[in-house]
């Protein structure tokens, strides 16, 4: 119970994939100003699969989210969902921004059933659907809030609440704990998990911190400096554990130091190219 | 001191509505308004002879007291002013200011978010709403008329014109600023341009729609007296500039005072509305 090396694009995991990203490249601007995002990312995701990206900064795991969720197009190389090619947003690829994406003008209830409505579901059946959602996330009794008058972890909640309500094939997370306090973000990590086991979605979960990404993840994506490749994948052992304890645990330690070696490189490259820039 | 260590140990939630911060607050404001009303009266009163307790500083006949003005108002309500009731003057006025008002809120509004919605249709409008703001619409007046006759329709356009370009840019703007997150959620939930114009672009847009309601209605009131400057025989405004004619101050004082009272009205007016509508606005997540 640890982490082992895995090839992320095996040909038995695509042969079972549901996402498949191909030689995928994002480059922002054009010429000289050109940045390279992303640089050939060949990646794999099965159903059930919880992915936790981990990368220095600026290196591209936020554009592949957003390159999944559809809001950017790839410059190369290809991402499908079962089997269809992604070229823009839709209600199959849900997702959790870190903070300020809720409808402010909307109640709790209301943000959750936007959802089903989008789907065609009777106001009356949506807001029943959204209850459930309320219930699930423990936030009964806050329907009728507005977002506004919430904590920033029950804000959270909501916007995952939301995406779930629309009922997801895969759920694409970017950072969305970061703005949390430690005690907060430990509790949702573990709701996040039972939520995960409930539900079945394959979870593809952008993040800068490896514990997180080892609690929560089955298979944990080390990412390189900016232009983001894959620098190395693992299976995380820790995905069935449901309490917060367990990353003290020696295995998890022990995890835990081999990932920060490898973050710790491409962190320091990183920063150089920032110091350059 | 005495008060914090009670409220320390009341229990949570039966605190009452008048001892929360944001409440007492909203009350201390309330007070110094009135107390600032009461302020600017005194000061009149002194002026004009303290109500007949020592020489007026100014003459009457230039700076009638609170007074005489009130004495003027009834006259007025009784008598009307020139052959016209007080209240045909009024409405002429509102009649007026509402008709633009009512366009530049449907049209103006309607043509900024089109803008915010639509680089073409931003690119092909800009240009004319641009020029044209800069320019001070009581220049155009004369020119107006020439187009529009000496009927209701340039005294509307004037109107109009202020107001236009105020209500659209800011509408526009206030699609601009909409929060692109949003946005892709609402997209990431199935929803269709359509959906996302009216179910996110709009409400978000709301609170700076409102904030150039309030400021045009302010603006409205002003562009009243040029567009009862010319060529006219009725409206509030009209009926101050041509008593100041006849040295008629105290009726000029009750036309200035209503302009007044008209555009404070309707800014409560509005900032109800706004609280009802908008609750979120400055609070947004």
């Amino acid at each position: 119970m640890s982490i082992q090396p895995i090839d992320l694009f095996s040909a038995e995991r695509r042969r079972s994939a549901r996402v498949i990203v191909r030689g995928l490249e994002k480059e922002f601007g054009f010429g000289v100003a050109a940045v390279r995002a992303i640089d050939t990312l060949d990646l794999a995701l099965g159903a059930n699969d919880f992915l936790c990206v981990v990368g220095p900064s600026g290196c591209g795991k936020t554009t592949l989210l957003n390159v999944l969720a559809g809001f950017e197009a790839p410059s190369a190389g290809e991402v499908s969902l079962d089997g269809r090619q992604i070229l823009a947003p839709g209600a199959e690829r849900g997702v959790v921004f870190q903070q300020g994406a809720l409808f402010s003008w909307y109640s709790v209830r209301d943000n959750i059933a936007f959802g089903p409505e989008c789907a065609g579901k009777p106001r009356a059946e949506a807001r029943d659907i959204a209850d459930g959602y309320i219930e699930m996330v423990g936030l009964e009794g806050f329907g009728d809030r507005y977002p506004y008058e919430l904590s920033g972890g029950m804000q959270q909640r909501v916007g995952i609440a939301r995406a779930l309500a629309a009922d997801p094939d895969i759920l694409l997370m970017d950072e969305p704990f970061a703005a949390l306090d430690q005690q907060t973000r430990e509790l949702l990590q573990e709701e996040i998990k039972r939520i995960w086991q409930e539900t079945g979605k394959t979870i593809l979960w952008i993040t800068h911190s490896i514990e997180e990404a080892l609690f929560l993840a089955t298979h944990v994506l080390v990412m390189t400096a900016r232009p983001g490749r894959i620098k190395a994948s693992f299976t995380a052992g820790f995905a069935g554990e449901t309490s917060h304890l367990v990353t003290t645990s020696e295995a998890f330690t022990a995890a835990k130091r081999t990932v920060l070696g490898l973050l710790r490189e491409e962190s320091i490259k990183a920063q150089r190219q920032e110091e350059v820039a | 001191m005495s008060s914090a260590a009670f409220d320390a140990e009341a229990p949570p939630g039966t605190t009452k509505l008048a001892e929360r911060p944001e409440v007492t607050s909203a009350r201390r404001r309330r007070r110094l308004n009135l107390l600032s009303f009461a302020i600017m009266l005194l000061v009149w009163i002194a002026a004009t002879g303290g109500a007949g307790f020592w020489t007026p500083v100014v003459d009457p006949v230039f700076f009638p007291s609170p007074l005489a003005v009130f004495e003027a108002f009834l006259r007025l309500i009784e008598n009307g002013y020139q052959g016209r009731s007080l209240g045909h003057h009024l409405m002429m006025s509102l009649m007026r200011f509402g008709i633009a008002f009512g366009f530049c809120v449907t049209v103006g509004i309607t043509v900024g978010l089109l803008m915010g919605m639509n680089e073409t249709v931003q690119g092909l409008l800009d240009p004319p709403i641009e020029i044209t703001r800069p320019i001070p619409k009581l220049a155009l007046l004369p020119l107006l008329i020439i187009w529009f006759g000496i009927g209701e329709l340039s005294k509307v356009i004037v109107i109009i014109m202020a107001l236009f370009p105020l209500m659209s840019i800011s509408a526009m703007q206030a699609v601009r600023g909409v929060s692109r997150r949003k946005i892709q959620a609402a997209y990431s939930l199935g929803a269709t341009r359509w959906i996302v114009f009216w179910r996110v672009v709009l409400p978000a847009s709301l609170p700076g729609i409102f904030t150039a309601i309030r400021l045009s209605l302010g603006v409205g009131v002003t562009m009243l007296v040029g567009a009862e400057m010319i060529a006219t025989s009725n409206g509030i405004a009209w009926m101050a500039l041509s008593a100041a004619d006849f040295l008629l101050t105290d009726v000029v004082l009750v036309g200035v005072l209503m302009m007044a009272g008209l555009g404070y009205s309707l800014d409560q007016l509005a900032r109800v509305i706004e609280r009802r509508v908008v609750h979120w606005s400055g609070k947004d997540s």
